[in-house]
């Protein structure tokens, strides 16, 4: 049961997103677009490029759709409303969503075309530079919850929500969520002006998909780690649990997509340069703040 | 309902029924297009594709519909052939102001190159898809430049087949050219069916794989070498191969093991052409090392690259040459640029136009002589990214040879005309900077205004200038962007190849950024002058030439001076000569784009704003 709720509504919330996203890029609200646009796909060829590597290539988006979902599996919706509530929940978001680099080069490889290939390889030095600002802005968040329950990390910020406690936490954890997704800016492995989609650039029909199908929810899912983390999940006034819940978490994917829309993609060597010498230093004295805070204040 | 029941080239085989149609309707509203030449040209003729109701597609591989604008050179139709080859079925082909291309199946919808066309046509489209996306026998796709392609084999290895020459990665030997679709006489094997379905290949080699444990290996220079594991030959140091007589006894199974795969069938007819099709988006078939080597298991990294040449850095990788064009998102179509890759560094690269100018400086032949009225429209269509620039060239350079005397106001209308354009094609550069950079607010804001622009009239034009004002405080205060651009593409002054805003630029830093600032400033230049100026007037040959002479002119089109010198004989063009910014532009590229990383080398060209159609080809 619970299981189906949240799968449910990940799937309403990709709906959603898929049209806020055609709206912004057409100027035209259609709600049916989304669902004509998985229906053209299935209707069309699925092709396979020249001497693939058919187990990569077939596996691929497959393996980035269930990384999506295991991501999301532990994010609680509502109280008890979680698939799974582990003991080491907001580790396992990170430890989950490392497939996707496995899933990138898959698709980068498996082809066995220059665009993809080079996609799939920027993306391991993408994973560089965001992967330790997943995880110490996590550690600051779990200090303060002093749990790696997701529910108690919510339940940590019902007086004070993570995003007023730790902006600095909250600012880097946003910034490595969008470059995990791959979302422009950050949309170096797929870069339709450099690589004509990269990672994406050979998939047709059935297969593209479920590839659009798994990005979508891969943004989905980093969108509600965020509202679990920062945007005190559940916690809202009026409106029951579950809603506010699936408004955060929407609000954050859609901040994610404007922020891609009104931004040049980002050059390689810059976000690995940034991300080190500022984001680390940065997640550092994140960690420090939060620290000191919850020793000064009782 | 009471149309006749149209036909697609491109139908997707299969029994109408309910789903299909079902899905054939959700195709039809939902159309993805590539624009071949590009969506610059587009634009260029005033064409919103969006506004029609199709998104731009980046790749084949995401498009449903073919939109072909005007009339393609020879090497861009054959290009094309491959693109569409590539798209998957069902797809269609539209063409707008031009002839059905000859590789091509006829096109599906043809129509004139205006909005209210495209429009129409785009309708005409969508229920030829939504009737008649599936079709139970749908046509063969077979161009000829599909099948002359030629592929490179090793002659021990049949089972060796690069679209490069090179050697072969399982026993060094120089691979041999020869004609793809040959049946390869060289050997016994059963493997004819490769050479057209190519995605066989791996799984009949991972049928090898399988099947070879415990049948032995053996060096390919000493047959008596034969080891039960895969290793390197004792006398030579090879790689050891799988013994070919193992090899023969499995071809049977193989056939029927792939006669089951249903998807393989159903594929058929586009693996003979898309897949296999050596193609602007695939080409890169020349292989990662080590993926196919079904029978040689596992090869070390060390090994594949000792030979290697080296990069900068010091780390051996596999070099690969990859085509980014003709008609390739970030760059402008028509434009091929061939890069070498060391990972995703470039350590070199060439720019070459498949729709170039083809008689440039010769005479013209004297059955092709023009009239003088006939010349001007001939030039200002055969440069779809600056029609009014080359129009005025040719007014200019004919009046002056017949020797009429340039007219104040008639010049002042002109220069009018030819401002509103620089600002038109500026905008036109800014949405395919947009394009190439993920920027999509920048190309969507620029490529309505290039639209709105295009063919306005003085008022109108004030009417604008906020919102093009807007766009250079927005770009100034664009995170990112400076960061993107600064350093990247670096020209300096000392080179005399420089032009029009490129060369001015130089002054400036002269790399991306400076040359965005140029053109942005040269937008508001542009706009006082018009201000300042008459109203913007098409300049047409003031009145019917009979004169003889040679005239010169040089005009300032928004890529540079191009000049022109012809030779006028009674009315009749009989030689000319163009000297174009873009030509001399082209040359830079291989020193801009050379070691830089790949995103920064493709900013370089694209921020050189070369028109193709500029370039001798």
């Amino acid at each position: 049961m619970t299981i189906a709720v949240v799968l449910l509504a990940l799937l309403v919330c990709a709906w959603l997103l898929a049209v806020i996203e055609a709206w912004l890029t057409t100027g035209r609200l259609r709600p049916a677009a989304p669902l004509l646009a998985g229906l053209s796909h299935l209707g069309r060829e699925s092709l396979l490029p020249r001497k693939p590597d058919r187990l990569f290539f077939e596996t691929a988006p497959v393996l980035l759709l269930v990384v999506a979902v295991l991501g999301a599996a532990v994010l609680p919706l509502a109280p008890g409303l979680v698939i799974a509530d582990l003991a080491t929940g907001a580790l396992f978001v990170n430890a989950a969503l490392a497939y996707v680099l496995v899933a990138l080069i898959m698709a980068g490889w498996g082809p066995n075309g220059a665009y993809a290939m080079v996609g799939g390889w920027r993306f391991l030095g993408q994973l560089i530079a965001y992967a330790m600002l997943v995880v110490m802005p996590i550690t600051a968040v779990a200090m303060r919850a002093e749990s790696l329950l997701t529910s108690t990390i919510v339940t940590s910020q019902a007086g004070l929500w993570n995003i007023v406690y730790q902006p600095l936490g909250f600012v880097l954890f946003f910034i490595a969520a969008m470059a995990l997704a791959f979302r422009a800016p950050f949309d170096l492995p797929t870069a339709p002006g450099e690589l004509a989609g990269g990672v994406d650039a050979e998939y047709t029909g059935v297969r593209l998909a479920v590839l659009r199908l798994a990005r979508l929810l891969l943004v989905i899912t980093l969108a509600a780690a965020t509202t679990v983390f920062y945007l005190g999940g559940w916690h809202g006034p009026l409106l029951p649990p579950w809603a506010w819940s699936l408004i955060k978490t929407l609000a954050v994917a859609v901040s994610m997509l404007l922020a891609g829309h009104y931004l040049p993609r980002i050059r390689e060597a810059d976000l690995l340069g940034w991300c080190w010498k500022l984001g680390i230093p940065l997640a550092l004295l994140n960690i420090l703040i939060v620290g000191l805070m919850i020793l000064v204040v009782p | 309902m009471s149309e006749a029941a149209m036909t697609l080239a491109g139908a997707r085989k299969g029994r109408p029924s309910i789903v299909q149609r079902l899905v054939g309707r959700a195709l039809a509203r939902n159309l993805s297009c590539l624009i071949v030449p590009g969506p610059e040209v587009a634009l260029a003729h005033g064409l919103d594709v969006a506004a029609a109701g199709m998104r731009i597609a980046d790749t084949p591989r995401d498009a449903a519909v073919l939109l072909v604008i005007g009339e393609l050179s020879q090497k861009l139709d054959e290009a094309t052939a491959v693109l569409y080859a590539q798209m998957p079925r069902p797809r269609a082909i539209l063409v707008l102001g031009g002839p059905s291309p000859p590789s091509l199946p006829h096109a599906d919808v043809s129509a004139g190159l205006s909005q209210a066309e495209l429009i129409d046509a785009t309708g005409r489209l969508q229920r030829a898809l939504a009737e008649s996306a599936f079709a139970a026998s749908p046509e063969d796709f077979d161009a000829s430049v599909l099948q002359a392609r030629t592929e490179y084999v090793c002659p021990m290895h049949p089972e060796v087949v690069e679209d490069e020459p090179g050697t072969c990665p399982k026993c060094g030997m120089d691979l041999v050219a020869r004609e793809a679709g040959d049946s390869a006489p060289e050997s016994g094997h059963d493997h004819e069916h490769e050479h057209q379905h190519h995605s066989h290949e791996h799984e009949q080699e991972q049928c090898h794989d399988h099947d070879n444990a415990g049948t032995g290996y053996t060096c390919p220079m000493h047959p008596e070498v034969v080891q039960d594991e895969p290793g390197s030959c004792p006398k030579c140091g090879m790689d050891l191969v799988a013994r070919e007589d193992a090899e023969d006894e499995r071809t049977g199974d193989e056939a029927s093991g792939h006669s089951l795969d249903l998807e393989h069938h159903h594929d058929h007819a586009h693996q003979h052409g898309g897949s296999d099709g050596h193609s602007e988006h695939e080409s890169s078939d020349h292989d990662h090392i080590g993926h196919d080597h079904g029978a040689s298991g596992f090869m070390s990294m060390i090994e594949v690259t000792k030979d290697l040449p080296r990069s900068a850095d010091g780390l051996a990788m596999d070099w690969i040459e990859v085509p980014f064009g003709p008609c390739f998102p970030g760059l402008p179509g028509g434009l091929k640029l061939t890069l070498t890759l060391d990972g995703d560094g470039v350590t070199e690269g060439q720019a070459t136009s498949l729709v170039g100018i083809t008689n440039e400086g010769e005479d013209v032949e004297e059955s092709e002589e023009m009239n003088a009225q006939t010349f001007i429209e001939h030039l200002a269509s055969t440069m779809p990214l600056a029609p009014v620039s080359y129009r005025l060239l040719a007014c200019l350079a004919i009046e002056r040879a017949a020797g009429v005397n340039d007219d104040p106001s008639t010049t002042q209308a002109r220069n009018g005309a030819l401002e509103r354009e620089r600002i038109a094609s500026h905008l036109g550069w800014l949405a395919q900077m947009g394009r190439q950079l993920g920027f999509a607010w920048l190309t969507q804001q620029a490529a309505t205004l290039q639209l709105q622009v295009r063919e306005a009239n003085r008022d109108r034009l004030a009417a604008l200038e906020p919102a093009l004002r807007v766009l250079d405080t927005r770009l100034g205060r664009t995170p990112l962007l400076k960061a993107r651009l600064k350093g990247i593409g670096v020209l300096s002054t000392a080179s005399s190849d420089l032009r029009g805003p490129v060369a001015r630029a130089a002054n400036e830093g002269g790399d991306a950024w400076a040359r965005l600032w140029q053109r942005l400033a040269e937008i508001t230049a542009s706009l006082d002058l018009i201000k300042s100026n008459g109203e913007p007037e098409l300049p047409s040959l003031r009145n019917i030439v009979e004169g003889s002479g040679t005239g010169e002119a040089t005009v300032d089109t928004p890529r540079g001076e191009v000049r022109l010198s012809l030779k006028l004989e009674r009315g009749q063009v009989t030689s000319f000569k163009l000297d174009t910014a873009c030509s001399h532009h082209i040359g830079l590229v291989a020193k801009l784009v050379e070691g830089r990383e790949l995103g920064d080398a493709l900013v370089a060209v694209g921020s050189l704003d070369l028109s193709p159609w500029e370039v001798s080809s």
